[in-house]
Protein backbone atom coordinates (compact mmCIF):
# COMPACT_ATOMS: atom_id res chain seq x y z
CA UNK A 1 0.00 0.00 0.00
CA UNK A 2 1.31 3.23 -0.78
CA UNK A 3 0.70 6.58 0.64
CA UNK A 4 1.86 10.54 0.15
CA UNK A 5 2.08 12.55 3.20
CA UNK A 6 1.75 16.07 4.08
CA UNK A 7 3.92 18.60 5.98
CA UNK A 8 1.58 18.60 8.97
CA UNK A 9 1.68 14.82 9.71
CA UNK A 10 5.24 14.12 8.46
CA UNK A 11 7.00 16.75 11.14
CA UNK A 12 4.43 15.50 14.04
CA UNK A 13 4.73 12.02 12.74
CA UNK A 14 8.86 12.24 12.60
CA UNK A 15 8.70 13.09 16.51
CA UNK A 16 7.26 10.43 17.75
CA UNK A 17 9.47 6.90 19.26
CA UNK A 18 7.98 4.63 17.53
CA UNK A 19 7.86 6.73 14.10
CA UNK A 20 9.30 3.84 12.12
CA UNK A 21 6.13 1.39 12.64
CA UNK A 22 4.82 3.54 9.19
CA UNK A 23 7.03 1.71 6.98
CA UNK A 24 5.03 -1.66 8.30
CA UNK A 25 1.80 -0.41 7.32
CA UNK A 26 2.94 1.21 4.01
CA UNK A 27 5.25 -0.41 1.67
CA UNK A 28 6.74 3.05 0.20
CA UNK A 29 5.29 6.90 1.78
CA UNK A 30 5.85 9.39 -0.71
CA UNK A 31 6.92 12.77 0.18
CA UNK A 32 6.49 15.88 -1.90
CA UNK A 33 9.28 18.01 -2.63
CA UNK A 34 7.38 20.84 -1.39
CA UNK A 35 6.64 19.19 1.80
CA UNK A 36 11.13 18.59 1.73
CA UNK A 37 11.81 21.95 1.39
CA UNK A 38 9.72 22.46 5.00
CA UNK A 39 11.94 20.14 6.98
CA UNK A 40 14.71 21.89 8.28
CA UNK A 41 15.87 20.13 11.81
CA UNK A 42 18.89 17.77 12.11
CA UNK A 43 16.86 14.72 13.76
CA UNK A 44 13.70 14.95 11.48
CA UNK A 45 15.81 15.72 8.49
CA UNK A 46 17.86 12.72 8.72
CA UNK A 47 15.18 10.30 9.49
CA UNK A 48 13.86 11.99 6.17
CA UNK A 49 16.83 11.34 4.13
CA UNK A 50 17.99 7.84 5.93
CA UNK A 51 14.17 6.42 4.95
CA UNK A 52 14.91 7.54 1.58
CA UNK A 53 18.11 6.24 1.20
CA UNK A 54 16.45 2.76 2.38
CA UNK A 55 13.41 3.46 -0.41
CA UNK A 56 10.69 3.84 2.65
CA UNK A 57 10.00 7.94 1.65
CA UNK A 58 10.11 8.64 -1.82
CA UNK A 59 10.26 11.75 -3.23
CA UNK A 60 6.91 13.03 -5.28
CA UNK A 61 7.51 15.40 -8.34
CA UNK A 62 4.84 17.51 -8.40
CA UNK A 63 4.22 18.33 -11.99
CA UNK A 64 2.58 21.09 -14.19
CA UNK A 65 -0.54 19.76 -14.31
CA UNK A 66 -1.17 18.12 -11.30
CA UNK A 67 -0.19 21.84 -9.43
CA UNK A 68 -2.83 22.55 -11.98
CA UNK A 69 -5.71 20.62 -10.58
CA UNK A 70 -4.40 20.93 -7.01
CA UNK A 71 -5.12 25.07 -7.59
CA UNK A 72 -8.56 24.43 -9.37
CA UNK A 73 -9.65 22.12 -5.82
CA UNK A 74 -8.01 25.24 -3.54
CA UNK A 75 -10.61 26.98 -5.17
CA UNK A 76 -13.35 24.75 -5.01
CA UNK A 77 -12.72 24.33 -1.30
CA UNK A 78 -13.29 28.11 -0.63
CA UNK A 79 -16.73 28.29 -2.64
CA UNK A 80 -18.65 25.95 -1.35
CA UNK A 81 -20.19 26.91 2.20
CA UNK A 82 -18.79 25.88 5.54
CA UNK A 83 -15.74 23.87 3.40
CA UNK A 84 -12.83 24.58 5.07
CA UNK A 85 -10.04 26.25 2.80
CA UNK A 86 -7.33 23.53 1.49
CA UNK A 87 -3.68 25.45 0.47
CA UNK A 88 -1.40 24.24 -2.37
CA UNK A 89 0.77 21.59 -0.42
CA UNK A 90 -2.52 19.63 1.24
CA UNK A 91 -4.42 19.83 -2.20
CA UNK A 92 -0.99 18.37 -4.25
CA UNK A 93 -1.56 15.28 -1.60
CA UNK A 94 -4.86 15.13 -2.36
CA UNK A 95 -5.23 15.33 -5.88
CA UNK A 96 -2.51 12.68 -5.58
CA UNK A 97 -4.27 10.38 -3.53
CA UNK A 98 -6.92 10.44 -6.08
CA UNK A 99 -5.42 10.03 -9.28
CA UNK A 100 -3.24 7.32 -7.84
CA UNK A 101 -5.08 5.69 -4.83
CA UNK A 102 -2.41 6.40 -2.36
CA UNK A 103 -3.27 6.94 0.97
CA UNK A 104 -3.26 10.60 1.82
CA UNK A 105 -1.34 11.25 5.43
CA UNK A 106 -2.39 14.40 6.93
CA UNK A 107 -3.55 16.41 10.11
CA UNK A 108 -5.53 19.10 8.09
CA UNK A 109 -8.77 19.33 8.67
CA UNK A 110 -9.83 20.99 5.13
CA UNK A 111 -8.53 17.72 3.41
CA UNK A 112 -10.66 15.49 5.66
CA UNK A 113 -13.91 17.93 5.08
CA UNK A 114 -12.50 17.97 1.26
CA UNK A 115 -12.70 14.20 1.27
CA UNK A 116 -15.77 13.76 2.72
CA UNK A 117 -17.81 16.46 0.86
CA UNK A 118 -16.30 17.01 -2.50
CA UNK A 119 -17.98 14.13 -4.79
CA UNK A 120 -14.93 13.56 -7.15
CA UNK A 121 -12.23 13.16 -3.87
CA UNK A 122 -14.70 11.25 -2.30
CA UNK A 123 -13.48 7.69 -2.72
CA UNK A 124 -9.76 8.90 -1.20
CA UNK A 125 -8.41 7.09 1.82
CA UNK A 126 -7.87 10.06 4.26
CA UNK A 127 -6.14 9.19 7.07
CA UNK A 128 -4.45 10.81 10.65
CA UNK A 129 -2.00 9.92 12.72
CA UNK A 130 -4.82 7.95 14.32
CA UNK A 131 -5.76 6.14 11.39
CA UNK A 132 -2.31 5.04 10.83
CA UNK A 133 -1.52 4.18 14.41
CA UNK A 134 -4.89 2.06 14.45
CA UNK A 135 -3.58 0.43 11.17
CA UNK A 136 -0.44 -0.57 13.16
CA UNK A 137 -2.30 -2.15 15.90
CA UNK A 138 -4.41 -4.17 14.15
CA UNK A 139 -2.12 -5.58 11.67
CA UNK A 140 0.65 -5.88 14.53
CA UNK A 141 3.45 -3.76 13.35
CA UNK A 142 2.89 -2.07 16.84
CA UNK A 143 2.37 -4.88 19.60
CA UNK A 144 0.48 -4.03 22.65
CA UNK A 145 -2.06 -5.13 24.78
CA UNK A 146 -2.87 -1.77 25.79
CA UNK A 147 -3.40 0.66 23.27
CA UNK A 148 -4.60 3.50 24.88
CA UNK A 149 -0.98 4.00 25.90
CA UNK A 150 0.60 3.96 22.79
CA UNK A 151 -2.33 6.86 21.45
CA UNK A 152 -1.28 8.61 25.20
CA UNK A 153 2.85 8.04 23.60
CA UNK A 154 2.04 9.83 20.79
CA UNK A 155 -0.06 12.71 21.74
CA UNK A 156 3.05 13.18 24.85
CA UNK A 157 5.74 12.94 22.10
CA UNK A 158 4.10 15.63 19.42
CA UNK A 159 1.90 17.90 21.61
CA UNK A 160 -0.85 16.21 19.76
CA UNK A 161 -4.72 15.70 20.80
CA UNK A 162 -6.98 13.17 19.46
CA UNK A 163 -10.43 13.99 19.27
CA UNK A 164 -12.24 12.13 22.32
CA UNK A 165 -14.71 11.12 20.41
CA UNK A 166 -12.73 9.56 17.72
CA UNK A 167 -10.45 8.14 19.86
CA UNK A 168 -12.75 6.15 21.81
CA UNK A 169 -14.03 4.46 18.91
CA UNK A 170 -10.88 3.20 17.76
CA UNK A 171 -9.85 2.19 20.73
CA UNK A 172 -12.99 0.54 21.07
CA UNK A 173 -12.81 -1.03 17.65
CA UNK A 174 -9.06 -2.29 19.06
CA UNK A 175 -10.75 -4.03 21.93
CA UNK A 176 -9.01 -1.41 24.23
CA UNK A 177 -9.71 -0.15 27.06
CA UNK A 178 -11.33 3.81 26.36
CA UNK B 1 -20.91 13.83 7.65
CA UNK B 2 -22.58 17.01 7.21
CA UNK B 3 -21.26 20.64 6.91
CA UNK B 4 -22.76 21.21 10.32
CA UNK B 5 -20.84 18.56 11.98
CA UNK B 6 -17.65 19.50 10.68
CA UNK B 7 -17.98 23.34 12.06
CA UNK B 8 -18.42 21.82 15.01
CA UNK B 9 -15.94 19.78 15.14
CA UNK B 10 -13.85 22.72 14.42
CA UNK B 11 -15.37 24.69 17.22
CA UNK B 12 -14.52 22.26 19.69
CA UNK B 13 -10.85 21.99 18.33
CA UNK B 14 -10.22 25.88 18.57
CA UNK B 15 -11.50 25.58 21.97
CA UNK B 16 -9.31 22.69 23.13
CA UNK B 17 -6.34 25.11 21.52
CA UNK B 18 -7.44 27.96 23.28
CA UNK B 19 -7.71 26.40 27.01
CA UNK B 20 -4.06 24.58 26.70
CA UNK B 21 -2.24 27.24 24.69
CA UNK B 22 0.57 29.21 27.06
CA UNK B 23 -0.91 32.75 26.71
CA UNK B 24 2.11 34.26 28.33
CA UNK B 25 4.54 32.70 26.05
CA UNK B 26 2.43 34.01 23.26
CA UNK B 27 2.30 37.53 24.09
CA UNK B 28 6.24 37.41 24.61
CA UNK B 29 6.77 36.36 21.13
CA UNK B 30 7.83 38.64 18.04
CA UNK B 31 5.10 40.39 16.09
CA UNK B 32 4.84 37.78 13.00
CA UNK B 33 5.42 34.91 15.45
CA UNK B 34 2.54 36.03 18.10
CA UNK B 35 0.24 36.95 14.93
CA UNK B 36 0.79 33.74 13.39
CA UNK B 37 1.02 31.42 17.06
CA UNK B 38 -3.11 33.16 17.54
CA UNK B 39 -4.26 32.32 13.61
CA UNK B 40 -2.87 28.84 14.54
CA UNK B 41 -5.07 28.65 17.70
CA UNK B 42 -7.78 30.32 15.78
CA UNK B 43 -7.78 27.79 12.34
CA UNK B 44 -4.98 24.84 13.44
CA UNK B 45 -3.84 25.56 9.95
CA UNK B 46 -0.05 25.21 10.28
CA UNK B 47 1.10 26.30 6.96
CA UNK B 48 -0.37 29.58 6.55
CA UNK B 49 0.97 30.09 9.95
CA UNK B 50 3.83 29.68 9.17
CA UNK B 51 4.12 32.18 6.58
CA UNK B 52 2.91 34.53 8.18
CA UNK B 53 5.63 34.00 10.61
CA UNK B 54 7.97 33.54 8.03
CA UNK B 55 9.50 30.10 9.33
CA UNK B 56 9.33 26.85 7.51
CA UNK B 57 5.85 24.61 8.56
CA UNK B 58 8.83 22.52 10.76
CA UNK B 59 9.87 25.93 12.87
CA UNK B 60 6.64 26.59 13.17
CA UNK B 61 5.51 23.68 14.47
CA UNK B 62 8.55 23.96 17.14
CA UNK B 63 6.82 27.14 17.68
CA UNK B 64 3.53 25.55 18.57
CA UNK B 65 4.95 23.00 20.68
CA UNK B 66 6.51 25.29 23.06
CA UNK B 67 3.33 27.80 22.94
CA UNK B 68 1.24 23.98 24.05
CA UNK B 69 -1.10 24.52 21.37
CA UNK B 70 -2.21 20.76 20.68
CA UNK B 71 -2.15 20.12 17.28
CA UNK B 72 -6.28 18.39 17.25
CA UNK B 73 -6.73 15.93 14.90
Amino acid sequence: MFAVADTCFLIDWARWRRRDALFGVFRTVFVPESVLGEVRSEATLSWVVESMAQGRLSLFTETPDLIEEARSLVERTRLVPGLRGVDLPEAVCLVAGRRWRYVVLTENRGVLMAADILEEYRGVRVWRALEVIAAALRSGVIASSRPAEVFAEYEEDTKHFFPRRDLEAVLHELGGEA
Amino acid sequence: MAASRWLELEREAREVRRRMADWDFIRRQPLRVRLALEYYIETGDLYVASRIAGVTVEEMNELRVRANIPNVA
